[in-house]
């Protein structure tokens, strides 16, 4: 193989991978630049959509708050000598991560009530919490199991050799054990932050206002096949232009890491 | 008569304990219940097929060299990859699908269900998935074992078939596995365009009796054993086919 | 971990959730809580014109559930909000306490009335209309049966079509998406609350000129009814006051004809017999 055909393809990609951020923006932009009348038609409708996937944007970035605090916390707990604490976090992870995003959604959503009672106050419930739920729950599971995978992926002999420097288990845990783990996490995590993303589109089945869900209330308003299309198309490009720069970055720090 | 007996003797004693399974009795209810499992069973046994050998069509143009043959695919699989199944089939299944009847003239003729766009969608999304794997396992192939193939005088070709892919197909093995667990669960998107798997079966019984909970608990029940299984038959298969001193 | 240990883990969960839940009991107090707060929280469904649809110049809600629900709640001297909601989780909300009442396209069945209280007088009545291609010959419910027909998921026709004249039902999250599957030909069939159907076909005559809604009669035509949770009496009491009000004042059938309905017979025949009563 020359040099030449090697560098070409490889342009090529490049190329393609940076139009890949803007491609199907751009196609939207051409379409309703080319049929006016249905351009102007989606113009009407973009502040309503964008008002669905900000809440995309909302319970994604909730979900993988909560699911990162608990999945630390329960991969933590999945390596305690105590049998008591590490079997119901083991099951916990078992389960939740074999289980279908959507069926968490559904049983989050029906199986919560829609306010609860603290100290004699009501506190409403609403969906997009339940939903946030619904996706932290599985999120904390693949977690726990990221984080479990990293502890052990560290060299026992670390462990020794700071207990022979004097720290204690806890401090060895903090200062030595964790920060090593976070590199190592970094790039399956923020795959886990990806498909999350992507499940929050899921909530638009039980009835929360996001993209899905408004893209789907905007056709039915329009009721014209082309505005269908061009809905869908939208809805796409929105969460592809979120989610492909995620992807990227995470294939590059996995190269950087395995560099190394 | 045993059957119904037992039947009973099922919703009575999951009565006492709080939840609900009184459909069992009915008629139409328990059959599209019993059929929801069937169908959820199907529709892993065709996909699994379907998606490793897309797969490995995928992953063979990726590593091909030909940019006419890597530059689409490469663009299908970042697309499937990063945007939401749902919204996938509901693009093909609202307006591939009408497309599609026009070119057939008249929907009349457009021989493709819901059933096919669920196993075409989650099929192909997850051959981009087994794809990318495919492709790291061939490249995580050592350079060294490629040029000691080529110097016994393997030819290009005998070493893709002898060398590269086997070693690549055990390399990417945990992540394949891993895929499939994810198109085990991905099958439930089938319901929002009424494919009449398990939590469409669900949904159909608890909107008439609001039993969400137990029929929740079987769904879970039930995706957590076929997940154990995947996962312990790929456990299986990788042993049998580990290469002592390769990979970890 | 060996399979035994997890199906205890399992049963164990399980048990659990159920814990969880049979605590949360509904009281019976929506009257007083619609009061307090001072709002009716409705469930609608906004499946499209005349019942509940996203106008597109204001992008805001617009119907004749709508405008029953905001009569209901100026009749109690309370605000009005409203919950969108779709048929597949709309008795979960109602259970869950999310919405005080649906006024939703639910007309009355046995089988709904085992689960949920309703308004004794109906603010409407309605049954399911099949639309079809003109070309396919069909005629009667009967030449539905072995045949796939769309509808909404947790709609009461799912039953009838199904045990009465034995087709082969499928269930889609939404009307919109059902009626998309009709156009995609994934069945030769869409069966929807009559009034609405008849009303698309009329106003998108362009897009739907190959279909037709040829049969004679309608699917079980029953009562819409404004459903409610389990032994809530005052707040049931106090709503049926208010829809004879609107009955007898001419209210509802001011609210129909706003809305374009295209059968109002119904609402006049009430209009008559509970005037005359009164």
């Amino acid at each position: 193989m020359t040099a030449a055909t090697l560098f070409q393809p490889r342009r090529s990609s490049k190329i393609l991978r940076n139009v890949g951020f803007v491609a199907l923006p751009l196609l939207v932009l051409v379409w309703s630049l080319a049929d006016l009348t249905l351009g102007r038609e989606l113009l009407e409708w973009i502040p309503y959509l964008a008002s669905g996937f900000a809440m995309n944007i909302l319970i994604a970035l909730c979900a993988m708050v909560l699911g990162t605090l608990v999945g630390v916390l329960f991969g933590i707990l999945e390596l305690v000598p105590y049998r008591l604490l590490r079997y119901p976090v083991v099951a916990y992870v078992q389960i939740f991560r074999n289980a279908p995003h959507l069926v968490l959604i559904f049983a989050t959503t029906y199986i919560f009530p829609f306010e609860i009672v603290v100290f004699g106050n009501y506190l409403p419930f609403p969906d997009w919490v339940k939903a946030v739920i619904g996706l932290a729950i599985p999120a904390s599971a693949y977690i726990a199991e990221i984080t479990r995978g990293a502890i052990l992926s560290i060299p026992t002999t670390q462990w020794e050799a700071a207990k022979g420097l004097g720290f204690s288990r806890n401090q060895t845990l903090r200062r030595i054990i964790l920060p090593q783990c976070l590199r190592r996490s970094l790039p399956p995590w923020m795959n886990v932050a990806a498909s999350i993303t992507m499940g929050t589109a899921l909530a638009s089945l039980v009835g929360v206002h996001e993209l899905l869900h408004a893209a789907t209330d905007a056709s039915t308003a329009v009721r014209r096949l082309d505005f269908t299309v061009i809905a869908y198309i939208v809805v796409m490009a929105a969460f592809f232009t979120l989610c492909y720069p995620i992807a990227r970055l995470t294939r590059r720090l996995e190269r950087r890491f395995n560099a190394a | 008569m045993q059957d119904i007996n037992l039947t009973d003797l099922f919703v009575s004693l999951t009565g006492r304990l709080g939840l609900n399974y009184e459909f069992l009795a009915t008629g139409y209810e328990a059959q599209i219940w019993r059929d929801g499992f069937i169908t959820t069973l199907y529709l892993i046994a065709l996909l699994i097929p379907v998606s490793l050998v897309a797969g490995l069509l995928f992953a063979a143009c990726l590593t091909s060299g030909r940019v006419w043959l890597s530059t689409p695919v490469r663009a299908f699989v970042e697309i499937t990859r990063n945007t939401p199944t749902l919204v996938q089939l509901m693009f093909s299944f609202l307006v591939l699908n009408t497309f599609v009847s026009d070119l057939v003239g008249g929907a009349q003729n457009n021989p493709l269900s819901p059933f096919f766009w669920v196993v075409a969608v989650v099929g192909l999304h997850i051959a981009a998935l087994h794809a990318e794997a495919i492709r790291a396992g061939i490249e995580a192939v050592p350079a060294s074992t490629v040029e000691a193939a080529r110097g016994v005088g393997f030819s290009q070709l005998q070493i893709l078939q002898y060398v590269q892919v086997p070693l690549a197909f055990r390399a990417s093995l945990p992540a394949i596995v891993n895929n499939l667990i994810n198109l085990v669960k991905l099958t439930t998107v089938g319901n929002a365009i009424a494919v009449s798997e398990i939590t469409y079966a669900s949904i159909m019984v608890w909107t008439q009796r609001d039993n969400v909970v137990s029929m929740m608990i079987v769904i879970l029940a039930f995706f957590s054993l076929i997940n154990l299984v995947v996962a312990r038959i790929g456990l299986w298969v990788e042993r049998r086919l580990a290469v002592p001193g390769y990979g970890l | 971990m060996s399979p035994t240990k997890l199906t205890k883990l399992l049963f164990g969960l399980a048990l659990s959730i159920s814990a969880l839940t049979s605590t949360q009991a509904s009281a019976d107090a929506t009257l007083d809580r619609i009061k307090g707060r001072g709002t009716l929280t409705v469930g609608v469904i906004l499946s499209g014109a005349p019942f509940g649809y996203i106008d597109p110049k204001t992008q805001a809600q617009k119907g004749f559930n709508l405008d029953i629900a905001q009569a209901l709640a100026d009749d109690l001297g309370v605000k009005l909000e409203t919950v969108t909601v779709t048929p597949p989780n709309r008795v979960q909300f109602l259970q869950q306490g999310k919405v005080d009442i649906l006024i939703a396209n639910m007309q009355y069945t046995e089988d709904r009335a085992k689960i949920l209280d309703h308004v004794p007088t109906p603010y409407d009545r309605s049954g399911g209309a099949a639309v079809v291609r003109k070309d396919s010959g069909l005629k009667d419910w009967a030449d539905l049966k072995g045949k796939p027909v769309c509808v909404s998921q947790g709609s009461n026709y799912t039953q009838p079509l199904m045990e009465e004249y034995g087709a082969v039902v499928k269930a889609l999250p939404s009307q919109p998406e059902s009626l998309l599957a009709l156009q995609g030909g994934n069945c030769v069939a869409a069966v929807h609350v009559g009034a609405t159907v008849g009303l698309l076909l009329q106003d998108r005559s362009e897009e739907w000129k190959d279909y037709a809604i040829p049969f004679p009669t309608e699917l079980i035509p029953s009562d819409s009814v404004i459903w409610l949770r389990k032994g809530e009496k005052d707040t049931q009491a106090a709503l049926d006051a208010g829809v004879k009000k609107l009955h007898t004042s001419g209210k509802l059938l001011e609210f129909a004809k706003a809305n374009r309905l295209l059968n109002t017979e119904y609402l006049q025949r009430a209009n008559k017999t509970l005037s005359a009563s009164k």
